[in-house]
């Protein structure tokens, strides 16, 4: 994981369930770039992942107070995000279609300009073959190679069993082999 | 193990997901296997490529638009967003939804025809069933008309005096005498004797009802409907009920309205008016804006009296029956 989970600190969780206005925004803040990310990554548009992450966060207040702290708060924020992210391109809710590279640019921002386009065109490529994955394996990519969560966090997210979440991440990562392959030494 | 079920392995022996008797055969395979090894150096090199992806950063603003969507709005604005928002789509919809609403009640207006009239006409008129039958023109443009000629000496229909009497009718208090000029009805007694002979008397009705018409036949017959005891034992009964008196009263001959600047005078100096062309006031009734004073006029005097009207103030006939009776029934508003 990127982050400490300090959010799961006992004290931090009973400030949650009672409703605490600070901590749903220490919350936010601890979680806003890998809620974000996945959406982004998933759904390749950067303003409908803000709108997603942002009802993931809603949808996770309005949950809070039953929370009961099984999970992390990282597994469950990334499960709600997740099951947003599937319901909605299952159900063709796209206004507007992908724009991989605005994000792409935006995230490359900040280095020398040959560096950045470097990385710009890898970005993209990396971008376009993670969108052309089927649904059910870029959410296991995604979630492993990107935002790092173990098989065990990946199944509990998605719901899945573990030799599931291992054949998709397979099959996954084959498909991107072969299409990044001109970026491979 | 073949190369087949070694390369279903090799993304979970990268991560070091395989249990250990597991990954020992992976790892005993790979040792024999260059093509293996090859695609396995080919997966590690795509997942590093993966590593290289910056970490997505939600925008500037993000937590502050999370927090204030979190915070319960007030009522109203709830209400506000559930009614126009979207506003691409609903705004469009409910005016489509307006425009139909309107068009509807147009439509429904215009294939109403009763609407129209209770939109046009007063309430008094349509308490009148056989209203329904027979519509008069409104008494608003009946006035209007007259007021516009009152010299010409057209006279109005029958219709025209009809309406104006029904108006009279709503704006009287039920116990308010009116009709008390039919002589054997309802006048005083003092007052019965020279107008007696000369007024139509209640049995008399269906005769004359004949001459005004059908409007006035069927009115005849609701006179005779509704207050026969009272008509036929009116000499011997003076305290008949003054509403069946009322309505077995004959209608009014004649409208006139005069403008004046001391109701007082007016109505002493009209007093003697009457007196003098051999008439007789039948009632009197002040309201706080007018007074409307009825009276019975012999008809060959009745246009020196109209003519001496002038004294008393500016004056118009706001109705008056084609046919003139021998014994004229004018009622008088004094304002």
């Amino acid at each position: 994981m990127r982050e400490a989970e300090a959010g799961d600190a006992p004290r931090f969780l009973d400030r949650l369930r009672a409703g605490e206005t600070a901590a749903f925004e220490e919350l936010v803040i601890t979680y806003q770039h890998r809620v974000f990310g996945v959406a982004v990554r998933m759904l390749g548009n950067a303003a409908e992942a803000q709108e997603v992450a942002q009802e993931a966060f809603l949808r996770a207040h309005r949950a809070l107070a039953d929370f009961r702290g099984d999970a992390k708060l990282s597994t469950w924020l990334y499960a709600i995000t997740s099951r947003l992210c599937l319901n909605r391109l299952a159900k063709g809710e796209r206004r507007l279609r992908r724009q991989g590279e605005e994000t792409l640019l935006r995230l490359a921002g900040g280095e020398r300009p040959d560096v950045a386009v470097e990385r710009s065109e890898l970005e993209a490529a990396l971008q376009r073959a993670i969108a052309d994955l089927p649904e059910e394996r870029r959410i296991v990519v995604v979630l492993r190679d990107l935002e790092g969560l173990s098989y065990e966090e990946i199944a509990e997210v998605l719901d899945l069993e573990l030799g599931t979440v291992r054949s998709r991440l397979h099959r996954a990562r084959a498909d991107l082999k072969d299409k990044l392959e001109r970026f491979l030494p | 193990m073949n190369c087949h079920d070694a390369r279903e392995s090799l993304s979970a022996f990268l991560d070091e997901a395989l249990a250990p008797e597991e990954r020992q055969r992976v790892a005993l395979h790979l040792e024999g296997c260059p093509e293996c090894r090859r695609e396995l150096a080919r997966l590690e090199q795509t997942v590093a490529l993966l590593h290289r992806v910056e970490p997505a950063r939600a925008p500037v603003g993000f937590v502050d638009a999370v927090t204030a969507a979190a915070r319960p709005r007030p009522w109203y604005r709830r209400v506000a967003a559930a009614v126009f928002l979207p506003f691409s789509v609903k705004l469009p919809a409910e005016a489509t939804a307006l425009v139909m609403v309107a068009l509807l009640a147009v439509y429904v207006f215009e294939r109403t025809p009763t609407l129209q009239e209770s939109a046009r006409t007063q309430p008094a008129v349509r308490e009148i069933p056989r209203e329904n039958t027979v519509r008069p023109a409104p008494p608003t443009a009946l006035r209007d008309r007259l007021a516009r000629d009152p010299s010409s000496g057209e006279r109005p229909p029958e219709s025209k005096v009809r309406q104006f009497e029904k108006e009279q009718d709503r704006r009287e208090a039920p116990a308010a005498p009116r009709r008390d000029a039919t002589p054997p009805v309802a006048a005083p007694p003092a007052a019965t004797a020279p107008a007696a002979p000369a007024a139509p008397a209640p049995g008399a009705a269906p005769p004359a009802a004949k001459d005004e018409g059908a409007l006035e036949k069927g009115q005849a017959e609701n006179r005779q409907a509704t207050a026969p005891p009272a008509a036929e034992g009116s000499r011997g009964a003076p305290a008949a009920p003054r509403l069946a008196a009322k309505r077995a009263a004959p209608s009014a001959d004649a409208v006139t309205g005069i403008a004046v600047r001391d109701r007082d005078a007016a109505e002493r100096d009209l007093a003697e008016l009457i007196a003098r062309v051999g008439g007789r006031e039948t009632g009197r009734r002040r309201e706080q804006d007018a007074t409307i004073v009825e009276a019975v006029v012999p008809q060959p005097r009745y246009a020196e009296f109209t003519q001496s009207l002038a004294r008393l103030g500016a004056w118009r006939v706001e109705a008056e029956r084609p046919d003139l009776p021998a014994q004229v029934h004018v009622i008088l508003r004094l304002q």
